[in-house]
């Protein structure tokens, strides 16, 4: 029997300083959605926002990976975020995206498992996902034709796969921006 | 119309997968639209479209994906880059400063980006980075390392 995983939110602190509201140019300021009623922005947010055109592209499209109607399940799309964020040593994303599939999936088994590194007991489906997202995530990709045969085995189709290579990707791209701009831990 | 991520991928309008990928306009969009924010920007911040190709193509060759490093190198040879940009985007690691400090960051984040730590954003400040180029240079980075995973998660669904 594994035990259940506690996984407690981290908080995000930058290497950098963040933009300051006060200082931020018209196009920080759009991009962070500065109005008279939301003055509070998270570091994470004023961090990138030194660079608002990236952000407002990456947030669009993360938004739509993560959250569009149908296709993919969602816990699908969280399980295949938290293999790329552990192959990428992202510790704050593996505990964002892990504490989102048990609550989508109503269970914590799963990353459970993936925590205490018995992803042997894995269910078919969750094992084939998560196989994929570890070797797709790597440099370079080792993800095979046998991968993707496992994700076909377990009834997955061709639209289903593309929204599971993208919510794998998007986080090769996520991590390297939370991992490496900044460190996370317990304290606020 | 066909995109970058087609290009790389292979794939023309008479390809089932070239069909099925548009089922999700927002993805192909927010690729689109994401490509640009890095690689053709607005407002550069001081990081210039050669600079930025030229790491394109190298990050695209420690990916091992062949067509994106051939699509940049193309891309790069439009801006009659130096002969140090050249050296930058084929691999090379005797560069001068601050390209050399680029590399070397663009190389470990793309391949070790778990062993990133603060002190990598410190030699990008050390080498004359501001906190827009950090910033910048760090999207740019992520970007390719996004794009080349679409790119090989669709050739192995297009072969499957």
């Amino acid at each position: 029997m594994i035990p259940s995983v506690n996984l407690k939110p981290l908080y995000w602190h930058p290497y950098i300083t963040p933009v300051e509201v006060a200082d931020a140019t018209p196009a920080q300021l759009d991009a962070m959605k500065v109005t008279p009623s939301n003055k509070k922005i998270s570091e994470y947010v004023r961090t990138l926002a030194h660079d608002p055109d990236s952000y407002v592209a990456r947030t669009v499209l993360f938004n739509a990976i993560m959250y569009v109607e149908g296709g993919l399940d969602r816990a699908d799309r969280e399980l295949g975020a938290l293999g790329a964020s552990i192959v990428n040593g992202c510790r704050y994303c593996a505990v964002v995206h892990a504490r989102r599939h048990a609550q989508l999936a109503e269970s914590d088994a799963v990353v459970s498992a993936i925590y205490f590194d018995r992803a042997d007991v894995l269910g078919e489906r969750d094992a084939a996902i998560y196989r994929f997202a570890r070797r797709l995530s790597v440099t370079p990709a080792e993800a095979s034709a046998e991968d993707m045969a496992a994700l076909r085995a377990v009834g997955m189709n061709d639209q289903e796969i593309i929204d599971l290579i993208h919510a794998i990707a998007i986080f090769g791209w996520a991590n390297r921006l939370m991992h490496v701009l900044g460190h996370a831990d317990l304290n606020k | 119309m066909s995109d970058a991520i087609d290009r790389a991928v292979g794939l023309n309008a008479e390809d089932a997968l070239y069909g099925t990928r548009r089922l999700r306009p927002e993805f192909v969009d927010g690729a689109e639209q994401c490509r640009l924010s890095v690689l053709a920007p607005n407002d550069d911040q001081g990081l210039a479209p050669d600079v930025r190709f030229a790491l394109a193509q190298r990050m695209a060759m420690l990916n091992n994906d062949a067509e994106l490093q051939a699509d940049y190198q193309a891309q790069l040879a439009t801006l009659q880059p130096s002969d140090q940009l050249l050296a930058l985007a084929a691999g090379a690691s005797e560069l001068a400063e601050p390209l050399a400090t680029l590399a070397r960051h663009a190389d470990l984040v793309t391949q070790q980006p778990m062993n990133a730590t603060e002190q990598h954003i410190r030699l990008l400040e050390q080498a004359g980075l501001s906190n827009p180029q950090i910033v910048a240079l760090s999207e740019l980075i992520a970007f390719v390392n996004f794009q080349t995973r679409v790119a090989a998660g669709l050739r192995l669904l297009r072969s499957a």
